[in-house]
C-alpha cells in the first residue's frame, strides 16, 4: 500500500469525521407508563422568531397543577427533535390575574442541554400566590 | 512628508485602532445573556440562579404553611462559605429573603441573630418585640468541588439549605448544583 502523506492525510481526516459523526449521534432512549398519568394541560400561544430553535426544541405541552403550599407550578415539556445535543436558556415570567408583571427583578436564564432524542420538563413555581399566568422564553446557548 | 513624521502617523494609527477595537464600557442586565460566566468562581447569575431554584422548591414544598399563624416568621441562621473564595453570603440569602418576603408565605426577623447579634441592633435595642419566636430558621452552606482535565476546568458549586422548625427538626431541605466548565472565562451562556 503506498502511504503517501496524502494518503495518510486523507485517512486521517476520515477517521476524525467519523468519530465526530458518531459522537454528535447519541440520543436518547425513553420508557414511560401507558397511558402516562393524567396531566392539566393548557391552551398554548406560541410566537417563534427563531424558526430554527423551535424546530429543534420543540414545546410538546404546558401542564399547570397548584404545590401543596397553593402556588401554581407549571411544567413545559420540551423535546430535541434532532440527534444531536441542543444547549439553549430559558427563563419563566409571572403575571397577575390583572396581566401585570410580577417580580421582575433579579432573575436569570436557565442554561439546558437537551441529549439528541431527549424529553425534558423545565418547570417553575409562581413567585407569589397571587400568579395566575406566565410565559416561557427560549433562547439559543451563546457559546 | 518628512520621514521624520512617519514614525509619529504610525504611533497615531496603531493607537486609534487598539482605542476601535477595544470594549466600551456599558450597562448590562443582571442575569442575562452579556454577564461573564467564569468557571472557578460564583457569578451573579449563579447566585440568581441558586437563590430562585431554592425559592421555588422551598414554596412547592408547602413548608412554610404548616404554621399556626401564618405567615410563618423565619429568622436566618448562619450559611457557611465552605468554597476557596471570599463572597459575602448575603448575595445568595438576600435574594431569598426578597423572594419569601414578596411570596407573602414568610416574614423574615431583623432582631433575632445569633448570638444575639441582631441584623438590626436600633430596632432591637428600641425594644421591638416579635409577636412570637420564629418558627423557622434557615441555615446552610456552599461546598466547592473541582476538576481539571487537561486545560479544562470543572467547578461544581453546591447550596445547601435546611430550614429547621422551633422543634429543631428539618423541615425542608435543599441543594442546589451548579456546574461550569471550560478553560477561561466567557461572555455570555
Amino acid at each position: 500500500m503506498n502511504a503517501s502523506p496524502v494518503n495518510i492525510l486523507f485517512g486521517a481526516c476520515l477517521l476524525g469525521g467519523s468519530l465526530v459523526f458518531t459522537g454528535c449521534q447519541t440520543s436518547v432512549n425513553t420508557v414511560s407508563r401507558e397511558p402516562p398519568a393524567q396531566r392539566q394541560m393548557v391552551t398554548d400561544k406560541r410566537v417563534l422568531t427563531d424558526a430554527s430553535l423551535g424546530r429543534k426544541v420543540y414545546v410538546i405541552g404546558v401542564a399547570e397543577a397548584p404545590t401543596p403550599g397553593g402556588v401554581l407550578q407549571i411544567q413545559v415539556e420540551v423535546w430535541n427533535r434532532t440527534r444531536s445535543p441542543q444547549r439553549f436558556n430559558y427563563w419563566f415570567e409571572w403575571f397577575d390575574s390583572n396581566g401585570m408583571q410580577v417580580n421582575p427583578t433579579s432573575t436569570a436564564m436557565i442554561p439546558c442541554t437537551l441529549e439528541g432524542g431527549e424529553t425534558r420538563l423545565l418547570s417553575s413555581v409562581a413567585p407569589t400566590p397571587l400568579c395566575k399566568d406566565f410565559r416561557i422564553k427560549f433562547i439559543e446557548a451563546r457559546n | 512628508m518628512k520621514p521624520i513624521l512617519f514614525p509619529f502617523f504610525l504611533t497615531l494609527i496603531a493607537a486609534l485602532l487598539w482605542a476601535g477595537c477595544a470594549t466600551p464600557a456599558r450597562r448590562i442586565e443582571a442575569g442575562g445573556r452579556d454577564n461573564i460566566t467564569t468557571v472557578g468562581h460564583i457569578d451573579t447569575q449563579d447566585f440568581i440562579t441558586a437563590a430562585d431554584a431554592s425559592v421555588n422548591k422551598l414554596l412547592a414544598s408547602g413548608a412554610l404553611d404548616r404554621v399556626p399563624k401564618p405567615p410563618a416568621i423565619l429568622a436566618v441562621s448562619v450559611i457557611r462559605n465552605e468554597t476557596g473564595h471570599q463572597f459575602d453570603t448575603d448575595l445568595l440569602t438576600k435574594k431569598i429573603r426578597v423572594k419569601l418576603n414578596t411570596s407573602g408565605k414568610a416574614l423574615t426577623t431583623t432582631t433575632v441573630g445569633l448570638g444575639g447579634k441582631a441584623e438590626d441592633p436600633l430596632a432591637k435595642e428600641l425594644g421591638t418585640e416579635l409577636p412570637h419566636a420564629p418558627d423557622f430558621t434557615l441555615s446552610g452552606k456552599i461546598i466547592e468541588t473541582r476538576a481539571k482535565a487537561g486545560n479544562v476546568r470543572q467547578s461544581t458549586f453546591s447550596f445547601q439549605l435546611s430550614l429547621t422548625d422551633n422543634r429543631g427538626l428539618a423541615l425542608w431541605e435543599g441543594e442546589e448544583e451548579i456546574t461550569k466548565q471550560g478553560s477561561r472565562a466567557t461572555v455570555g451562556f
